[in-house]
């Protein structure tokens, strides 16, 4: 645990070596999910509510979404590149150290533009989330299981890469996770509303949590929880069983 | 630069592209994904608003959003980040060695990587659309938007090119093309028309290029008989090329004073 808290903190130290072009990365990054406030804003004054869902709310769906995926795709930032990294052969580096492969890989780099996404969902739910003590506790609480299944679900489509050959499996899986959970998801209705909580969970990432804030409801929490653990499991015992099938391409990175 | 290399250069980055039936159907799998969701979410507002917003049925959106979206997903995503990495690691400077304008040469490649990905995904969704909404408004304005997709994406080649040229003085473009993309996303009408935008911005987005990188090909295929914006397109095509033939030559010019 010291070594992965360690390696921690030295991708945490790399990535602010240069502080000009972290402020810049994170600043784009946050000018980027700033537009898709202003989509939703143009969006529910157009065509007021749907299915449950208005400004206020989608705005806290947004709030969730960003600063989940700056957790899992800026600290965790090699969950994305799982699959590349499976098929490049270059996890020699990390399969040489004493330590978790899994872990060791997620907490080695840092993405400093998704950090960008970070700051920018806890100060779009600072503005928008009427954040009492109660709900900004559910907030934190909401959105690292939410970074947790998003991480996990990353790491399983990407760890496919090793029995299938190819890594398109985990951009899609990062691409389908990200579209499908920015909507409400009370929009959509059979199959698609069930591949949202199932194959594609995307509806834990953002709605379920974006609603819990708001309505707290202790059956939902556990389901929220329930299928973050199990994903979990799933890409950790994908990841693991797939490494027997690694085959080294004699890069020798610092995954 | 002789017309001949132009279209040797659009002929093999289309058969490079064809080769690999991989690439084009992640890039089918990917576009699907979106056009069902954002054409789904429209068409649950246009049912919530009586059927009708800003002149726009639900299948009418639901054409506009397949269209719109085939002119931006068929485009490489991260091309200016691309160019930008070329251009500040100095990769660039052996095209300049070639008789023929790095730009052009680099459009054209563009245009030929992107015309096939571009005729399957809107073949493709023109199948969902006609699945999930209807048959097209108006069949004849096809015929109108085919052409005016084409010259969307050289539009909006020739633009991520002259965005990208400014690796030559920044030497990195890497952040430069979520900006980009997003600007086409709003006023440019590719995730909402521009008639449901709010007027100050509906106007604002009249003077700037990107409404003929999604908007006029997708008003066309909603149903919109409107042949200026083919027109209004080849106008913005003329600009954006000086413009970007200007900022290229200068930064080429700088390159060779940097490089040596």
């Amino acid at each position: 645990m010291r070594g992965l808290w360690a390696t921690l903190r030295n991708a945490f130290a790399e990535a602010a070596a240069k502080p000009a072009a972290l402020a810049t990365q994170m600043f784009v990054m946050a000018a980027n999910d700033f537009v898709w406030v202003i989509f939703w804003v143009l969006f529910f004054d157009r065509v007021g509510d749907i299915g449950g869902w208005d400004r206020d709310r989608i705005l806290l769906l947004q709030a969730v979404l960003t600063a989940a995926g700056g957790v899992s795709l800026g600290i965790f930032a090699n969950a994305r590149r799982i699959g590349m990294m499976a098929v490049g052969g270059e996890l020699d580096a990390v399969l040489s150290l004493p330590v978790p492969p899994l872990s060791h890989v997620l907490v080695r780099r840092i993405e400093p533009i998704n950090l960008g996404d970070l700051a920018f969902g806890v100060v779009l739910f600072a503005i928008v989330g009427n954040p009492t003590p109660q709900r900004t506790a559910i907030f934190v609480l909401v959105v690292l299981a939410s970074a947790v299944l998003l991480t996990s679900f990353l790491v399983l489509t990407g760890a496919l890469a090793f029995f299938l050959g190819r890594s398109e499996s985990g951009e899609l899986g990062f691409h389908a996770m990200l579209l499908l959970g920015a909507y409400p998801v009370d929009v959509f209705a059979g199959a698609v509303k069930v591949l949202l909580f199932t194959v594609v969970p995307a509806a834990f990432v953002a709605a379920v949590p974006a609603r819990l804030i708001d309505d707290f409801d202790l059956v939902r929490a556990v389901e929220l929880l329930s299928v973050a653990v199990v994903f979990t499991m799933a890409a950790s015992a994908t990841f693991t069983l797939g490494l027997r099938r690694y085959t080294s391409g004699s890069v020798w990175t610092r995954a | 630069m002789t017309r001949r290399a132009l279209v040797e250069a659009v002929r093999g980055a289309a058969q490079r592209v064809i080769a690999e039936p991989g690439g084009l159907g992640v890039s089918l799998a990917f576009y699907l994904v979106i056009v069902g969701v954002l054409s789904g979410l429209w068409r649950v507002a246009v049912e919530n608003n009586g059927g009708d917003l800003a002149g726009y049925s639900a299948v009418a959106l639901t054409w506009y959003i397949i269209t719109s979206e085939s002119a931006t997903v068929a485009i490489h995503a991260r091309l200016i980040a691309d160019i930008g990495d070329d251009i500040g690691s100095g990769a660039i400077a052996v095209e300049l060695l070639r008789p023929a304008s790095v730009l052009g040469l680099r459009v054209a490649a563009e245009v030929g990587r992107t015309l096939p990905k571009l005729a399957v995904l809107w073949v493709a969704g023109g199948l969902l659309a006609t699945t999930v909404a209807g048959a097209p408004p108006r069949p004849l304005a096809l015929l109108l938007a085919a052409p005016s997709l084409v010259l969307a994406v050289i539009a909006n080649l020739i633009a991520q090119h002259a965005v990208a040229a400014a690796a030559f003085w920044l030497r990195d473009a890497g952040s430069a093309w979520f900006l980009y993309l997003k600007a086409v996303f709003i006023t440019g009408g590719m995730i909402i028309p521009l008639e449901l935008l709010p007027n100050g911005l509906q106007r604002f987005s009249l003077f700037l290029p990107f409404r003929a990188m999604a908007y006029a090909p997708a008003r066309l295929a909603a149903g919109y008989i409107e042949p200026e914006l083919l027109l209004q397109q080849v106008a913005w095509i003329g600009v954006l090329a000086v413009l970007a033939v200007a900022v290229f030559g200068a930064g080429e010019r700088r390159l060779q004073v940097v490089g040596g």
